[in-house]
């Protein structure tokens, strides 16, 4: 359950080919976080594992079921993708809105939600430690808040797979940590998890394996300490890093800051 | 034993409903002649009594209340799924071209002479015909893209309505006065004869709404979310098209072109019952039924015996309310919100 299995995968947008020959495997309960520069094709990949998106080539296997041959039924019943463009509704609760998670869960013209579905979305709420906020307004919300409903919501799906981008983009230290942890307790078998990061040391501290995607292919696809190695992601984004271990966590750093504009000159 | 919600819930749509059916009933009391409420309620319970007062109610009245109600219900879903599909609050059912398709078929009929009781059914077609093109035009993939959607709507109406302001230019007065009534929504004259040819396509269109609603609802949350939890969001957009199309169609055909009715009533709607997709379908046409019949029963006893134009007397009502309640100063209330 929850295995993901790539074979060849290539991603076309428009004209330009994003990713080519992309092949790799995540075992159940694996939390996996793709890292790569901006344009590297991230936020299609992701969409791709959940079906969103057709390969140009190659095969995306879920558990030995190939995910375009889903329904968009069945697609929901086992995969979840919670994107940067979910657009949050006012005048609903916080129930109402995880309890969207159980679309796939009744014929599609079926109107009413069932004492299930509300039982499901409780139980969702409950994991992301939101429950006392089930009858809240959702527009009354934090972003942080905000990002754990979203998450409740994908949990209230009962997927085997849930797919998140940048879950920790909007917030601060703190609230991204909190994130980070519940993404982390979360991806345990049956469910494996795929998360977009931008911050390189986030996906060191959480991931079991990270994809550094760059050059328009699949740079490594390995545990942290293999695959935050300076020389794969000078290639990937371009500059160097340094790779330091501070509290017995590795931590990588852009080197050499240089402001392309010099600061303006004081007390003149 | 009943959670407060579900009682909250359940005390606002009887108030909704209460209002509603008090608001027909006032419809029913206005008109030409001089009837009591006393003498129109002894008609409705004696619908084959021999006598004025029955005929008056059974074949003036009732009829043109109903034909309000339909058209108030019809413009009101169609605004709903409209708004909904695109997240746009500014669309109204007209946006696919519907009225400004069968305005120019309609004033081309009455400019070539083509007999009247051909024109409504010229009129619906080309509503229809003008929507299938927009939505054609709008296609992308499996499905529809709104941008584009808005943007055909817009410049086919545009067209049409110059072909009405070219032919209004080219006519006589009688003609001119013919399609004047039509483009501002009027219920005078129509009987239920006139209901029962529009109800099937208004019928039709009022399943397909309800079908569209679940997904409606979980689009709320944006495509990429309502996609994840397994909506078919081409289905949903084909769906919601096609439902909006046949609601406004019918609508137009029976009493012309009744403006904000579309625009204003789902945003009541949302104000009183949130926006859950489902609530708001209902609560909107609810709202659609009481407000249409209640406006032609002032357009009717303003200034008798002339009628006021019932799209104009709409937004004569409509605008400064749409306005009080969305544009104060004080009022941080977002126009998508509550």
């Amino acid at each position: 359950m929850g295995h993901v299995k790539l074979e060849g995968v290539r991603l076309i947008a428009g004209e330009r080919t994003l990713l080519d020959a992309v092949s790799f495997e995540a075992l159940p309960g694996e939390l996996i976080a793709i890292v790569g520069p901006n344009g590297a094709g991230k936020t299609t990949l992701l969409r791709a594992l959940a079906g969103f998106f057709a390969p140009a080539a190659g095969d995306i296997w879920l558990d030995g079921i190939a995910v375009r041959a889903l329904t968009a039924r069945q697609r929901a019943r086992a995969v979840t993708l919670i994107g940067s463009d979910v657009e949050e509704p006012h005048g609903t609760s916080v129930r109402e809105v995880v309890a969207t998670g159980r679309f796939s869960y009744r014929p599609w013209w079926d109107w009413s939600e069932t004492p299930e579905d509300f039982a499901a979305a409780g139980l969702a709420l409950a994991r992301v430690g939101m429950e006392e906020f089930a009858e809240r307004p959702f527009e009354t919300l934090s972003s942080g808040e905000r990002q754990r409903v979203w998450l409740a919501l994908a949990l209230a799906q009962d997927a085997r797979l849930v797919l998140l981008d940048e879950p920790t983009s909007h917030l601060d230290p703190r609230h991204a940590l909190d994130m980070l942890c519940l993404m982390r307790g979360i991806a345990s078998s049956p469910v494996s998890s795929f998360v977009v990061l931008h911050d390189l040391n986030e996906a060191a501290a959480v991931a079991d394996r990270i994809a550094v995607l760059g050059e328009g292919r699949l740079l490594r696809f390995a545990p942290p300490d293999d695959a935050l190695d300076p020389q794969i992601l000078e290639r990937a984004f371009g500059i160097a890093f340094d790779r330091v271990t501070a509290g017995g966590a590795i931590r990588v750093i852009p080197r050499g800051y240089r402001p392309a504009v010099p600061p303006l000159a004081r007390g003149t | 034993m009943f959670d407060p919600r579900t009682l909250r819930y359940a005390a606002t749509y009887a108030a909704l409903v209460a209002a509603t059916a008090a608001a027909l009933l006032i419809g029913l009391f206005f008109g030409g002649s001089a009837l009591s409420p006393a003498d129109v309620l002894w008609a409705l319970a004696h619908p084959h009594a021999a006598n004025d007062a029955s005929a008056i109610v059974w074949t003036l009245r009732l009829p043109r209340v109903a034909i309000g109600a339909f058209v108030g219900v019809a413009l009101a879903i169609s605004g709903m799924l409209l708004q909904g599909l695109l997240r746009n609050p500014l669309v109204d059912p007209f946006l696919t071209g519907v009225s400004a398709g069968a305005g120019a078929a309609i004033a081309l009929s009455i400019a070539a002479g083509i007999a009247a009781p051909f024109v409504p059914g010229l009129g619906f077609a080309a509503g229809l015909a003008t929507a299938f093109l927009v939505a054609a035009l709008a296609r992308r993939g499996t499905g529809i893209d709104a941008e584009r959607l808005i943007l055909a709507g817009v410049s086919l109406t545009a067209l049409f309505s110059s072909i009405v302001a070219l032919v209004l230019l080219r006519l006589g007065r009688t003609a001119v006065g013919q399609i004047l009534a039509w483009l501002t929504g009027s219920l005078a004259a129509r009987g239920w004869s006139d209901l029962a040819y529009a109800a099937p396509y208004g019928i039709a269109g009022l399943v397909l709404a309800l079908l569209a609603a679940p997904s409606l609802n979980a689009l709320r949350l944006g495509p990429g979310v309502a996609r994840a939890v397994g909506v078919d969001v081409a289905r949903t957009q084909w769906l919601v098209l096609g439902g909006a199309t046949l609601l406004a169609a019918s609508a137009v055909t029976l009493a012309g072109v009744v403006g904000f009715v579309g625009l204003i009533v789902p945003h009541l709607a949302r104000r009183i019952v949130g926006t859950d997709a489902r609530g708001t379908l209902a609560a909107s046409a609810l709202i659609g039924a009481a407000l249409v019949p209640l406006a032609d029963a002032l357009a009717r006893s303003l200034a008798p015996p002339t009628e006021i134009p019932l799209g104009v007397l709409l937004a004569f009502i409509g605008v400064p309310t749409f306005l009080y309640l969305y544009l104060r100063p004080t009022n941080a209330t977002r126009l998508w919100g509550t």
